[in-house]
């Protein structure tokens, strides 16, 4: 049975001008016996309004929130609240403060036992040597103390703490946690805590519940900490979830902030020299792959065809370039190549949003990298590294990609796949947004990733990990990037969508060219594209660079930006990129993929692009298998048999998508 | 000898005066400031009253002719010839029954005031308009209407005292922070508990500023009401009395008394405030 539940909660608050303000709405939230449960959100989100609904010190509008199956109308000492402010009594000592709470709330047991019970709870926040003095004579950290005591000495079913730590300074704050939090688990203790500090909620939690920015506040995501209790700080820092919960929450109350923004933006269409917009936010995530976009937005190829207005969007991770196509504050983007057929089949909480690519960027230009501890056991193959994998069952070894949809994660998939190591089970493959696949390497937290340059290279330099397999040796050739558009966005503003295309394969043209090479190295190195040393980026030949962990390091795969077939978009690729998603379990495979297929890869739209740059050799249609390095070619023939044939897989969905567009 | 010379070695000048801590010096020095400083202000008045003709004596002139009030404060020839300590004994007995009557009242009233919106609704105009009457207006009144001195004494000490008070507790329980409310309401304190655990210790601080500004008030309506009422033994009569008979210097004196009570009334609070209340503000 559910402990709370809260059911359709509605807040409304009276405005001085006599309207109203909708502070929360639809709020539904069922918590288990025993369970920590934190809000997080920003200032005036209405989680502290959300905490005292369920304290009883405010009544909800609509719906209703309940305990133990009684709804819960009034106050009452079932549920103690620790507040902000200790809200202790300053006339009365310590000893007093928590007798008061005790003697009324068990007002039935004999007075003996109560003393005890005071007593008791006294040692258990060890404030003996304080039990006699006023609160004005305890810092802030003891004041605290007293009022968590006060609030578990009358054995509550349910704890609520509003911001409890908010006041302190961190040494104090980090040692209560650690207290509260054994208390909590010694007692069992079901709790709702309100806070801002993303660290406190992943310490103490079991679930975090993400409330989205008022007016209208809902829940925007519940995210379950996995992380295995007693918990001591240290090792829960080191907990390899640990990275991903945190960027998972940090982007949330970005995401946040920045919508806060958005709405303020004024949202205009400029429409000129017969383009239906030439005014686009177009995103990208800093890697060596955005090259044709910058140089684009540099070297004038946007203005060139009349796209006189782009604002460039650097997200830091693929989850906001998804998200920003999705609400629209995008117009376009450099996506993962498997991104537009995951968004289009549903990849996003199972809603379909028709997502459309009219050329491919770049190919090539990932690595798998491993820890270099891994040279040391001399792990230079696959091979090898199953082997070590069998040795050691007991760990579970971790690799990052930066996204489901991304080139990386099927590529390490398949790879591991092709040599009997079953990615889902044999190993833990996580997201993180590219950055953090560094510092996550160096702390030991992840035992390798997959990603694109510069984060291989960068490895290599700064002596933490080696390159194990590159993409040359998995399928070379295989799209990396490609410009992705909302399929409604590329009806409405066709013209406007073939100047993107042109402008970008100019520039794809531009960095392929070896004349151009410093040039494109030096842009990319700028703090609005990579914010990184030229040292560390790459788009040829980098003799100069060495990997210090092995001696013979093998060849980096550099982005492939133009060639000839290069860009346009092939059905085909697109559709081994689905087989794959469909393999993993993460998406279904849809019945209806030819009509899929067709709607994605705008084939029509890059020809036209590619013939009015006079580049009409690279239009013509040649229907080719994809050859992978472990010889099983794929055609677009028969994908299901296709599927069927892999010995590891997940249990495959079938679903006909549904793309009238109602989402 | 060289016992001789050691012994002349170890000596040492002596340095001068008594050594003092550092804390002795500054209390010495918070003494010694007011005491010079008033010593100035007697010559000041010595010569200006020497320069201005006779019309007010100087302070020697003033210990020569009343130098008995001053001595001997406590001296008693019956009716209202008595010294100064007692006559100042006497309005204090007033004030001190006066003042505890305006405490109970309007510590009382106060609390009803600020727990009741439309009671403080409906009397604050009444307590806005009342409050600014002067004592001396009220004394025409409480005679008029109790027709004896004593009590019409006690009902403008009473009168005066009372709004400081109520006001100023109506403030305090008005003001108790929510926190505190919070906290009665989550463990369903019962009423007395309520009022005795909280609402009384949150709002005393509060009373207390109002018991300060009343004592101060109280003190100044007993000369008032004194004045008018003949035949009473009391400071205030006492110095209407002395202008009648053109004593001028009995007159001075008599003052300097009633300023010496009045501070004395004030830091009595001050120290009953610390005695009660450890704690000053609510948090």
């Amino acid at each position: 049975m559910t402990f709370v539940t809260i059911d359709n909660l509605e807040k409304t608050f009276p405005l001085p001008n006599g309207e109203e303000y909708i502070a929360l709405k639809g709020i539904d939230l069922t918590i288990q016996k025993g369970e920590f449960i934190s809000l997080i959100g920003h200032s005036g989100c209405g989680k502290s309004t959300l905490l005292n609904m369920v304290a009883g010190l405010d009544l909800p509008t609509e719906g209703l929130v309940m305990l133990q199956g009684e709804q819960i109308l009034r106050p009452g000492p079932d549920r103690m609240v620790v507040f902000q402010n200790y809200s202790l009594l300053p006339w009365l000592s310590v000893r007093e403060n928590i007798a008061l709470a005790v003697n009324n709330v068990m007002s039935g047991l004999p007075a003996a036992e109560r003393s005890a019970i005071v007593e008791e709870h006294i040692d258990m926040v060890g404030l003996r040597a304080a039990a006699d003095k006023n609160p004005d004579q305890l810092s802030g950290g003891m004041r605290q103390r007293v009022a968590i005591a006060r609030a578990l000495a009358t054995k509550p079913k349910l704890l609520l703490l509003d911001e409890p730590f908010g006041a302190l300074d961190a040494l104090t704050r980090g040692g209560l946690q650690e207290q509260l939090m054994r208390i909590c688990d010694e007692n069992h203790v079901t709790a709702i805590m309100v806070t801002h500090d993303v660290d406190e909620a992943l310490l103490l939690s079991d679930r975090i519940v993400m409330l989205t920015n008022g007016p209208e506040s809902k829940i925007g995501q519940i995210m379950t900490v996995d992380i295995p209790r007693p918990r001591k700080r240290m090792e829960a820092i080191n907990h390899p979830h640990y990275y991903s919960y945190r960027s998972e929450i940090i982007y949330f109350l970005n995401q946040q902030k920045q919508i806060k923004k958005i709405r303020a933006r004024k949202q205009t269409v400029v429409a000129r020299h017969g383009l239906e917009k030439i005014n686009l936010d177009i995103g990208f995530v800093p890697l060596t792959a955005c090259a044709p976009i910058a140089i684009a937005k540099e070297k004038g190829f946007f203005a060139h065809h009349g796209l006189e207005e782009v604002n460039l969007v650097r997200e830091s991770s693929w989850r906001g370039v998804q998200d920003g196509i999705a609400d629209r504050y995008l117009d376009a983007a450099l996506m993962p190549s498997g991104m537009p057929i995951w968004m289009t089949v549903g990849g996003m909480n199972d809603k379909p949003i028709p997502v459309v690519s009219a050329l491919t960027i770049s190919r090539n230009g990932n690595a798998i990298t491993i820890d270099k501890r891994f040279a040391d056991q001399g792990i230079r193959t696959l091979a090898d590294l199953k082997r070590f994998l069998l040795s050691s069952p007991d760990r579970k070894h971790i690799f990052g990609v930066v996204h489901p949809a991304s080139s990386h994660n099927l590529l390490l998939r398949y790879w591991l796949a092709s040599e009997g190591i079953d990615p889902q089970h044999d190993v833990e493959i996580l997201t993180l947004p590219p950055a953090q696949m560094i510092a996550g390497l160096k702390k030991g937290t992840i035992d390798g990733y997959s990603i694109g340059e510069p984060w291989a290279t960068r490895a290599a330099v700064d002596n933490i990990g080696y390159e194990i397999a590159t993409d040359l040796d998995i399928w070379n050739g295989h799209p990396g990037k490609v410009l992705g558009v909302r399929e409604d966005w590329a009806l409405a503003y066709p013209n406007t969508h073939v100047a993107l295309v042109k402008a970008l394969l100019e520039a794809c043209q531009f960095c392929a060219d070896p004349a151009n090479q410093d040039e494109v190295r030096e842009i990319l190195a700028q703090p609005e594209y990579l914010a990184m040393d030229h040292d560390y980026i790459y788009l040829s030949d980098s003799q100069q660079i060495a990997c210090n962990v092995t001696k013979n390091p093998r060849d980096i795969s550099h982005p492939l930006f133009f060639a000839d077939g290069a860009n346009r978009p092939s059905r085909t690729e697109h559709l081994w990129l689905l087989t794959q998603m469909a393999r993993w379990g993460d998406v279904p495979f849809p019945r209806n993929w030819v009509e899929i297929l067709e709607r994605v890869a705008k084939v029509g739209v890059f020809s036209t692009a590619a013939r009015e740059l006079g580049l009409a050799t690279s239009t013509t249609y040649n229907r080719q298998e994809i050859n992978l390095f472990d010889g099983i070619k794929f055609t677009a023939d028969d994908p299901i048999d296709y599927l069927n044939h892999f010995a590891i897989k997940h249990d495959i969905y079938m679903a006909e998508i549904d793309l009238s567009g109602k989402n | 000898m060289a016992n001789v010379t050691r012994r002349s070695k170890i000596h040492k000048p002596k340095q001068s005066g008594i050594k003092l801590s550092k804390k002795q010096k500054a209390l010495l020095d918070d003494i010694l400031t007011p005491v010079v400083t008033i010593l100035i202000l007697l010559v000041i008045w010595e010569i200006l009253s020497a320069i201005g003709g006779q019309s007010l004596p100087g302070p020697t002139k003033v210990v020569r002719e009343a130098g008995k009030l001053i001595f001997y404060p406590f001296f008693n020839n019956g009716g209202t010839d008595v010294g100064l300590g007692l006559q100042v004994w006497a309005s204090l007995q007033r004030v001190a029954i006066g003042y505890s009557l305006a405490a109970v009242v309007g510590i009382s009233l106060g609390i009803v005031v600020g727990l009741n919106e439309r009671v403080r609704k409906g009397l604050d105009p009444v307590f806005n308009i009342l409050r600014t009457v002067p004592p001396l207006a009220w004394v025409p009144i409480a005679i008029a209407a109790l027709k004896q001195n004593q009590p019409s004494a006690l009902f403008v000490i009473f009168i005066t005292a009372i709004w400081p008070i109520l006001i100023n507790t109506a403030v305090g329980v008005r003001q108790i922070p929510q926190d505190y409310n919070n906290v009665a309401q989550v463990l369903r304190l019962s009423k007395t508990e309520y009022f005795f655990k909280i609402l009384f210790p949150s709002a005393l601080p509060y009373i207390f500023t109002g018991l300060r500004i009343a004592i101060g008030l109280a003190w100044l309506a007993i000369i008032a009401a004194e004045i008018v009422m003949t035949g009473v033994t009391g400071i205030g009569f006492f110095i209407w009395n002395s202008y009648q008979n053109g004593y001028t210097s009995e007159i001075i004196v008599a003052l300097v008394y009633i300023g010496l009570v009045g501070w004395g009334l004030d830091l009595l609070m001050v120290w009953v405030q610390g005695k009660l209340l450890p704690y000053s503000k609510p948090q």
